[in-house]
């Protein structure tokens, strides 16, 4: 019902235009660690309505199996599957640019959803590019009483305030900056998530505070040399929030250009983060907040990872299946906390719409 | 004023300044001017859902988010 929204609306959008182009895309990720596997196939849409206008809609399937239902813990396997659609519009006015979109999300146990609303504007004959962006979520859940004990249910509310600058610094670099500002409020412990506490060792469930403020601040230089084709991207983000968790992750990132429409990224990502203020692996005696959750603990994480796009017609694909673009990405994570070492990677095709 | 609302007004004077220093210090680079600045690696080199999944699978495994001026979470996985 949900994809039928997505489709109805993008086809409610295009109806009203005399000419459309854009692109679809078919992708499938898959990540692997210790105790947990995701699997999901996605198709994502990019249309212009008209002159003015952009379509993007997307409809994907995660098919999460891990060791527990609260990953990274010991426990018996389980498996679920969770629908995400959505879709958002962006309607050029010249030197400003407004928009909006939804992003829905449905798990037997959860469902999620996300409106947002999107501004920019162009200043300098578009040398330089303020953007906002507003969102509000609601989040709830339910465990349908699946322990037997008693039905758990929690709310959750998102909102989040964006604002963004993009400059052009030459005709070979421009900078960006991105700050987040995300406060949310309600019920944010896993529902199955249950801590270590006492001696003799028994378990009770995760406690954490119904208010976070989350600032992001995030800055990028991307710069292309001109003699070998190369982009060259940097990127920093600072994290903190109200919990103490602070993190920061440098990014370097490296996409030759080898002519003929296939090119290659090399990628190196560091994060750390330090504990929120309540963590402990292990409680003495009940707290009014405690967690065990292997991501609210210190910890470091490194990601090297390859990625390649060649047209098909490279490969000898004839005539219009020859223009679909195929990427191949395989990243390796390495993280120092209960998770462990992951992998991930997706293979893609990108497929032009003309009409 | 208030910690977060002191990161606040400094995360936005920090961008403004660099919107206007970067604006004024530099040349301003003309339409015919682009053409690299238009290639996909410069504007973005991952694709929407390559973003999203990567999005959502560090959401489910760091304890920070954000920066890239969209919504994260919305799912049990956390």
């Amino acid at each position: 019902m949900s994809l039928r929204l997505s489709v109805v609306l993008a086809l409610a959008l295009c109806s009203s235009t005399a000419r459309a182009d854009g692109e679809v895309m078919f992708r499938g990720a898959y990540y692997k660690e210790r105790s947990t596997r995701v699997q999901q196939p996605m198709v994502d849409a990019k249309l212009d309505v008209g002159e003015h206008g952009e379509l993007d809609a997307h409809f994907l399937v995660d098919v999460i199996t891990s060791a527990s239902v609260s990953a990274g813990q010991d426990g018996a396997e389980f498996r679920e599957v969770r629908y995400e659609n959505g879709a958002s519009y962006l309607h050029d006015f010249g030197r400003f640019r407004l928009g909006g979109g939804y992003r829905l999300s449905t798990e037997p146990d959860y469902v999620s959803a996300f409106g947002t609303l999107r501004g920019e504007v162009s200043l300098a004959d578009k040398n330089t590019v303020i953007g906002g962006t507003f969102a509000a979520g609601h989040d709830a859940f339910d465990d349908g009483n699946a322990s037997g004990m008693g039905s758990k249910s929690g709310k959750m509310k998102t909102t989040l305030g964006s604002l963004s600058v993009s400059q052009l610094l030459s005709p070979l670099v421009v900078a960006g900056v991105t700050y987040d500002l995300s406060w949310v409020r309600g019920d944010q412990e896993n529902l199955y998530r249950q801590v270590p506490v006492g001696d003799p060792l028994g378990l009770s469930d995760e406690s954490v505070p119904d208010r976070r403020l989350r600032h992001a601040l995030f800055g990028s230089v991307r710069g292309f040399v001109e003699p070998s084709r190369t982009t060259i991207v940097l990127g920093y983000r600072y994290y903190q929030d109200d919990w103490k968790v602070r993190a920061h992750t440098p990014e370097a990132r490296v996409i030759q250009d080898f002519g003929g429409g296939i090119a290659a990224r090399l990628r190196y990502r560091y994060y750390r983060q330090t504990a929120a203020e309540f963590y402990q692996t292990i409680y003495d005696v009940e707290q009014p907040l405690m967690t065990s959750d292997p991501k609210l603990s210190q910890f470091e994480t490194q990601t090297v990872g390859v990625s390649v796009w060649a047209p098909l017609s490279r490969l000898g694909v004839e005539g219009n299946p020859g223009k679909v673009r195929a990427q191949l990405l395989v990243d390796y994570i390495h993280q120092t906390n209960a998770f462990g070492d992951a992998v991930a990677a997706q293979v893609a095709f990108t497929m032009p719409l003309e009409f | 004023m208030a910690r977060p609302l002191r990161i606040f007004v400094a995360a936005v004077a920090l961008m403004a300044i660099a919107g206007v220093g970067a604006g004024a210090g530099c040349a301003r680079v003309k339409p015919h001017q682009r053409e690299h600045l238009s290639r996909q690696s410069m504007t973005a080199d991952q694709e929407p859902g390559e973003s999203r999944f990567e999005q959502h699978a560090r959401g489910s495994r760091e304890g920070a988010d954000g920066g890239t001026g969209e919504a994260g979470g919305g799912c049990g996985c956390n």
